[in-house]
């Protein structure tokens, strides 16, 4: 029997896998990996798509374009970027938007986190969880899910075509309101499509506590917008669990955006401290006591505590959140009486703006500085996506280092699973999504 | 502002990006069929979840949608999904994560694809933001307008009466 332990020269454990397209992600970017004996050394998302340069697009033109520029960031979360826009524009103008057409913005945001959160659940994100390679081989299977998230993405599109117009890009937004209001009864439909929507979406909720989930938690600062007595869409104070409480117009008190040269989309940190989330799990745990009682009860009975910090997990917050998107919207379009006006007329003035919404992938916050004839000067988006990157690095890294006995296989699978967690939208961020395991 | 009434059995859709070069030819294509008699004739992107929705309930579906050039710019691919699959060289695939493809073979697993699919795929060239169609493609789009209106008035794509009204083998081209 040769003795190898102690005479041969030590071998470097050093392997590569690689990936060349991590499916179910919006936009193109990749992942590298670089396991050394044994140690995960570095984990870079790179995202390389070119960037957009949508800020720059919006320079020298009309804070009234502001909205329908915007809308063309992101087919899957337009409403956010339009709201995030005619927030900041209103800032800026001084005007105040509430009532009805306060109530259609946030019927709007429950259309668009309706067909976000569904299309994640259903399509992209469960297959993970229950080894399938995509939802149409899961289809086969699970059939009645599939159908329950169609029918509920089908509503949310009904909801945004209703008051955006169409379904992706919505033309109808606009600074001080919208140009042309529905009437109860064009939203009438809207409710009988949501009342199965809803129940459908409570069967997905308890489908999805059924997946086994990896034993993970990280302790994340979560940081979301709080509102003082609803479940933040469009407004609010930015808090996290960790103590920071601003003003929107505060944001870059504490956060700042950096380049890393693996990546086109800047990366945010919170000044001084790194990383942090954002997104369901943010959301849900800054704002749990912001939700309704039975909607409490539900995520209970589901096997969610208050805060959630296990990013596997966030495939039943977004259930959680597609029940409250529902309920809300039914609320919204009981109560709905048509506003005196579409919009509120406002006079543009030498100003700065802010604006902070909850994406369904997390806060986006923006900034506009525009002249005394409405002219875009400045302008500063930053996306989901690009404040999560960080944290999506941090988790691949933990559980790459917790599943390095993996064979290569499942440790991609469950690399890719890691990023999915996230929903990441990286063609807001800056489309394909490639992994690289360096092994060394 | 109202959702749209129920479905024609018989439905058209154009796949595409009126604004991307020869990925307009779905759109196109579908805009010249809009007075087809007896038939519904709708336009989306290439978002697998709205054609899966627009097919329900249909009998038969026309897909027109662009594809990848394998051999000449504007050459037409006529597909009978009762016969033949996709060809994968085609490249329908969405540049998203559903395309034609996916919303195909999910419908499928779903059983919601209607009981006849034609895909007419077009070969195309220029898919470039803000391009206007190439000619050759353009000019396939004529063809393609002739072609499915006189398929659509063929038995085998109507919804089907009493089986006794059934024209054997009458399956279209």
């Amino acid at each position: 029997m040769p003795n190898t332990s102690l005479t041969e020269p030590r071998v470097t454990d050093r392997k590569t896998i690689r990936v060349d397209m991590i499916a179910r992600v919006e936009g193109e970017g990749a992942l590298d990996l670089h396991i050394q004996d044994g140690k995960v050394v570095q984990a870079n998302l790179s995202i390389f798509e070119p960037p957009r340069l949508f800020e720059a697009l919006l320079r020298g033109r009309d804070y009234t374009e502001a909205p329908d520029i915007t809308a063309r960031i992101c087919g899957i979360c337009p409403i956010a970027y339009q709201m995030g826009a005619v927030h900041a524009m209103e800032d800026a103008l001084g005007l105040k938007v509430d009532g009805p057409l306060r109530a259609l913005r946030r019927l709007a945001y429950c259309g668009e986190w309706i067909e976000s959160h569904a299309l994640h659940l259903v399509m992209l994100h469960a297959p993970d969880f229950l080894g399938y390679p995509d939802a149409i081989q899961m289809a086969r299977d699970h059939a009645h899910m599939l159908n329950a998230g169609l029918a509920l993405k089908k509503a949310g599109n009904e909801i945004m075509r209703v008051l955006g117009g169409r379904e992706i890009h919505p033309v109808n937004v606009r600074v001080g309101g919208f140009y042309r209001v529905p009437t109860r009864a064009d939203l009438q439909p809207l409710a009988a499509m949501l009342g199965p929507a809803r129940e459908r979406a409570i069967e997905l909720l308890r489908w999805t506590s059924t997946f086994p989930f990896p034993d993970f938690e990280r302790d994340y600062e979560l940081v979301a917008l709080r509102h003082p007595d609803e479940y933040p869409f469009n407004e609010g104070r930015i808090v996290s669990t960790r103590g920071i409480d601003l003003r929107v117009a505060d944001y870059q008190t504490m956060f700042e955006e950096r380049h890393a040269a693996h990546s086109t989309a800047l990366q945010s940190v919170i000044k001084g401290r790194g990383s942090y989330l954002v997104g369901p799990l943010a959301r849900y745990g800054v704002n749990f006591d912001r939700l309704p009682d039975y909607i409490r009860s539900l995520a209970k009975d589901a096997g969610l505590g208050p805060v959630c910090r296990n990013p596997f997990k966030s495939i039943l917050v977004r259930a959680v959140e597609l029940v409250y998107a529902c309920d809300e919207a039914l609320r919204l379009i009981s109560n709905y009486e048509v506003p005196d006006s579409p919009a509120i007329a406002g006079t543009p003035r030498a100003a700065v703006g802010y604006g902070c919404t909850e994406a369904p992938r997390g806060i986006c916050y923006h900034r506009y500085e525009i002249d005394a004839d409405g002219t875009i000067l400045t302008a500063r988006i930053v996306p989901p996506t690009s404040q999560n990157q960080l944290s999506v690095e941090e988790d691949l890294r933990e559980v790459a280092t917790r599943n390095i006995d993996l064979p290569e296989s499942e440790l991609r699978a469950r690399c890719e699973q890691t990023i999915r967690n996230y929903d990441p939208c990286i063609s807001c961020s800056t489309h394909f999504l490639r992994l690289t395991i360096h092994r060394e | 502002m109202t959702i749209p009434p129920n479905r024609c059995p018989l439905i058209v859709i154009g796949v595409g990006n009126p604004d991307r070069g020869d990925d307009g030819i779905g759109p196109l294509v579908a805009a010249r069929l809009k007075t087809l008699p007896g038939v519904r004739v709708v336009t989306r992107n290439s978002d697998a979840f709205a054609i899966i929705e627009e097919c329900c309930g249909a009998e038969a579906a026309v897909l027109i949608d662009a594809a990848a050039v394998i051999s000449n710019p504007g050459r037409i691919h006529r597909i009978d999904l009762a016969a033949d699959e996709l060809p994968c060289e085609l490249g329908l695939a969405s540049t998203h994560a559903f395309g034609l493809a996916e919303a195909i073979a999910l419908a499928r697993a779903l059983n919601r694809l209607p009981r006849r699919v034609i895909v007419y795929a077009v070969e195309g060239v220029c898919f470039d933001p803000g391009a206007v169609m190439t000619a050759e493609v353009a000019a396939a789009a004529e063809e393609v307008v002739s072609l499915i209106a006189a398929e659509v008035l063929l038995p085998g794509l109507r919804p089907e009466k009493p089986p006794q009204a059934r024209r054997p083998g009458a399956v279209g081209q």
